[in-house]
This record gives structure tokens, sequence and C-alpha cells, in this order.
């Protein structure tokens, strides 16, 4: 079996401090692998522990050299880091570019993070399968793959839907499967001898029509602040909760 | 512009109309005035009538009708069938659907099905002759953007749940309803269903409730849950927790509000030994009111309170519990 793991290396979500002026991060922010990527990535590598047989790819679309050296350092068996002047670019070209690599690797099964940290669409997953015209099966809470069929636990807002597919599928993880690895000094160092590829969209027979943004991105922006609020400290707690009362019935909450 | 209609996608649940589907006919009747054309609405379900009338009722020009055993339950690619054949029935120029599990994926299938936009999340959204423009949230609700799309082809927008109001019904409103039929290739049916196991009775409103209790870490144990229980039966509130609670097995998942767990947006989140990461406070940012007790002054979620008393909770809330219970009369 094949699977193929889609990851993204996105600013650290917690180190993002915000310039006003430049209506932008900080420059300089320092970068993470997008969390629930490593929640995907870790569902693959138990899946090959399970299978044998397995082996692992994970891509990236965009810089992402220390997150595909994780992924390789944690077990992955190999990274392709797809690069190009404009990548990644929206969520449509990122799919589209991802799709043509998938189509040559012809994984049996791939594994995308339900969403990133940084423009958080979700589009990507979802996109690929669209294009791949395989099943897509998101929100991913826990599976099981016996006798080639895979059962899916999805968290939705009614409880907990499974669903059962057959090979291939996309699947995007949420945080609530099992806790990723961290890398171990052994695996640092193998990860230096496992194969990794760098390719162009020109490389996978990619135009610059096929890349053309559908949608351009503003600046950023705070929502406006709230006024700081009423802190009660050092107060006796029957005269506190007394305090709170009145505030709830003021504002009618009561 | 030859296409001009806002086609608005609404998702059900049993016999009933998804609340945050409601909410588009309040973000689409504006849109379709202003380019000029109808507001179509597409009920998806199984045994949804009820629904397809409601929808009339709260502005739908039309609706179409697409009821089937095989839409009665929530699969993307079954809905993205049944959008595609509205797409086909009314041809418009900007599709709404809600920012739920089934709408975000549902949405980005068909924009690369049709090569099209699609606008995540969004909380405002704005038409003119050229473009769409949305206001949407990114890096985990921490900033806004706008993101804009040409009018040149269409364009999907998934609408972020509680940005805008259900508009008010109009009694007797009928409008022409017209059944969809849609169908379902094999690939459509490589998903199957096998089970669902629903919330617990009670706590499936936790989105939708009015009063949210979350308890966090600072409770110290399961056992002590049992004051925000308390607590939240005295506000005829519903109870959350933090990922951390969740985590530590204390309360189950489905209770869990942030980044990997539900969005709230009560008119009192009460906070209860929660501390305020991000990761929990992504999902509860949008509250009208937050009331806090906490022992660390400089948690977080106190610098966002409205209210808060930092203090020890093991004095405050079985005294608050006490007070609400007498105010209710129920001492």
């Amino acid at each position: 079996m094949k699977i193929a793991v889609l990851v993204k290396q996105v600013p650290d979500p917690n180190a993002i401090r915000f310039d006003p002026r430049l209506g932008d991060l900080v420059p300089g922010t320092p970068q993470a692998t997008n969390e629930y990527d490593l929640y995907a990535v870790e569902a693959a590598l138990r899946m090959k522990e399970q299978l044998g047989g397995t082996e692992v790819v994970v891509a990236s679309v965009g810089t992402a050299r220390e997150t595909l050296n994780r992924c390789l350092a944690i077990g992955a068996d190999r990274a392709v880091a797809i690069e190009g002047p404009g990548l990644p670019g929206d969520s449509l070209a990122t799919a589209r570019v991802l799709a043509a690599w998938l189509q040559r690797e012809a994984p049996d099964l791939i594994w995308a993070g339900q969403e990133t940290s940084d423009a958080g669409t979700g589009n990507v997953g979802p996109q690929v399968a669209a294009l791949l015209g395989i099943p897509l099966v998101s929100n991913v809470v826990g599976w099981e793959y016996r006798d080639g069929v895979l059962t899916l636990e999805r968290e939705i807002e009614d409880g907990h839907q499974f669903q059962q597919v057959q090979p291939p599928a996309l699947l995007c993880a949420l945080s609530a499967l099992d806790e990723p690895r961290l890398p171990t000094l052994r695996g640092i160092m193998e990860a230096r001898r496992k194969p990794s590829e760098r390719l162009s969209p020109a490389d996978l027979g990619l135009t610059e029509e096929d890349l053309a943004p559908v949608v351009s991105w503003g600046g950023l922006f705070l929502e406006e602040e709230k006024a700081a609020g009423i802190v009660l400290r050092d107060v006796d707690p029957d005269q506190a909760v007394e305090q709170l009362v009145a505030f709830l019935q003021e504002h009618r909450l009561i | 512009m030859a296409q001009e209609r806002v086609l608005v996608v609404v998702e059900t649940v049993g016999s009933e109309a998804r609340p945050a589907s409601l909410e588009l006919f309040g973000a689409g009747r504006p849109l379709a005035d202003r380019l000029g054309g109808e507001l179509v609405g597409l009920v998806i379900g199984s045994g949804v009538q009820g629904v397809a009338e409601l929808a009339g009722r709260l502005g739908a020009d039309r609706v179409l009708l697409a009821d089937d055993p095989a839409l009665g339950e929530p699969v993307a690619a079954r809905a993205a069938r049944a959008v595609e054949a509205a797409i086909a029935a009314s041809d418009p120029a900007l599709i709404l659907l809600p920012a739920t599990t089934l709408g975000r994926d549902v949405a980005p299938l068909l924009a690369a099905r049709y090569g099209a936009a699609h606008l995540v999340n969004c909380l405002r959204i704005e038409v003119d002759d050229e473009t769409v423009r949305v206001t949407r949230p990114v890096y985990q609700d921490k900033l806004l953007t706008t993101v804009r799309a040409p009018r040149s082809q269409r364009v999907f927008v998934t609408v972020r749940s509680g940005a805008f109001a259900v508009p008010e019904a109009q009694p007797g409103r009928q409008v022409p309803i017209q059944s969809l039929a849609v169908s379902l290739t094999d690939a459509d049916r490589a998903v199957v269903v096998t089970q669902l196991v629903e919330k617990p009775r009670g706590m499936t409103n936790l989105e939708n409730a009015p009063i949210v209790v979350v308890g966090g870490r600072g409770l110290g144990s399961a056992e002590n849950f049992r004051l925000v229980e308390e607590l939240a039966a005295a506000l005829d509130g519903a109870v959350g927790c933090t990922r951390a609670v969740s985590d530590l097995g204390w309360r189950p998942h489905y209770e869990q509000i942030g980044q990997t767990g539900k969005n709230v947006r009560p008119k009192l989140y009460l906070g209860v030994g929660v501390s305020g990461a991000v990761q929990h406070t992504v999902g509860m940012r949008g509250s009208d009111t937050i009331v806090v007790i906490n022992r660390d002054p400089n948690a977080p979620l106190v610098k966002m309170a409205d209210f808060a008393i930092v203090g020890d909770l093991f004095e405050i809330v079985p005294r608050l519990t006490k007070r609400l219970r007498e105010l209710r009369g129920t001492a």
C-alpha cells in the first residue's frame, strides 16, 4: 500500500504577532508544521505499522523544508517538495498542483489535515478529492482498516458518524486522532538518507493558466477590541457573588 | 450580468432545518436584491417538505426540494450532487452554504469541479457588478481579512454560523416549490454511513444554547465538574469544557469548545477554572457577554472578560449556584 500525506508549513500559531502598519504578520514569524497535518502523518505511520509493506510519502506545495524533514524524521519514507513562483497559490491552484502530482504517484490512500492554522480554508483536501474523483471523508477522529475496507469515525454536529469506504480515498484528520510522535535523534539521522525530491509545476505538466488564482486576498486586520471589563480581586466571596448577580440582572442575562 | 440569482442551500437534520442554514436567508436576501435577481432556496434531506415551506416564509422566491432517502444522512458527495442539480436548474451567480461540516465539504468539492472560488466561513458578504468581497477570520480567528472573487463565474460562499440573523418569518407567504430529481452516480454512493452515535439528549444544543457554562482544568477533577453542572442547571445553560479537560477524560469530547471542538456564541459564556488558551478562545470569542471565575488574574480569559472574579472557584461557584436558585425560587 502507498499512502500520501499532504502537509503544509505555516507561521507558528503560538508565535504569530500582528503588525497593524503592515496589515500583516510581523516579518520573520517562526514557522511550524500545521498541527492537523502532523495528526495525518501519525495516522499514516500507524497504518504502515499495522499493515507492513507500506510506503508513506509526504508532499508539500511551497517552502516546507523543515516540515518535510520532520515528517521524514518521525518515519515517512520519502518527501516531495513542489516549489515554484507564486506557490502556494490560492487553494484551488494548490489543489491542482497536488492532484497533478498524486495522479503520477497513484497512492491507495491520501491523508491531509482538516485545515491549516493560517488561512484555514479547509479547501485543499476536498478540492484534491474532487479533482481526482475519489471519495472524501473529512473530520476524521478514528479509523480502522480491515479486509480492504476503511471504517472512519467522523466528528460532526450531530455526534460521531461512522463511514465506510474502499481505497482510494482522501481523508482529512482532526486532532482527536492519536497524538503525533516526536522525532528521535536516530530518526533525524536516518531522515538525511531518505529520498527527497523537488518538483516544479512545469515538471508536473502544469501551465501558468492552471495556476491562475480565482480569489485575491486583502491585508490582515483586527476586530475592534472590546472595552476592558470589570475585574474583582480580593473581594469577599459572598460580596463577589452579589456583584456578579447584579451584573447579570442588569444585562438581563438572568 | 446574466447570472443574477442567489442560491441558498438549506441543510436538514431529520425533518428540521439545521439552524445555521436558516441564517443564510438573512445573508442572501440583500445580496439577491443588490443583484436584482431571485433568492432561490434548495432544501436537501429526506421527508423535508415542511422545511421547503419554511424557506418560502423566510424569504425565498422559490424553492427547489431535493427530497430523497439517500439525502437523509449528511454525506458530502450526495449533497454535492443535489447542489449541482440545483445549480443546473437555477443558474445562480452566488451559492451560499452554511459553514457546517457538510457545507465546508460540499462547497470546495463543487468549487473544484466548476473551477470556481469558494470564499470560506464568511462574516460579511458584499457584491458589486464585478466582484464578491467577503470578510472572514484567519489565523484561528485571531485576525480578519478580506477576500475577493470576480463575478465572471459562479462563486461559492460558506457563511459562518451566527454571522447573520434568521429573518422574521412571514406567515402565510407561499412560494413555488419544485421537486428536484438528483441522480447519484456509483461514485457518489462509494461512501456508506454505517452508524451515527448521537450525542446524549440535552447535550445536542451546546452550539445554540443562549447560556454556556464551561469548566476548565482548574476544577481539578472529574468529580468537581458537579459544580459546573449545578451552576449550568441553575442558569438553564449548557455545559462545555476545554480541550485539557476532555483530553484528561473528565468530560466527553462533544462538550469541548475551541479549535478542535465546537464554536459557541452564547449570550452568556461563564468560564470556571478556564485560563483561556487560544485553542479554547477561538471557539468562544463571539460570545456576547463573558464572565470568568479564575484564581489567576493574568489568565487570558480574565483579560477578555466583561466580568471577572479573581478568586477560589470552590468558594465562589457553590455560593453563586445557591444564590441563583434562591432567585428562581427553587432553593
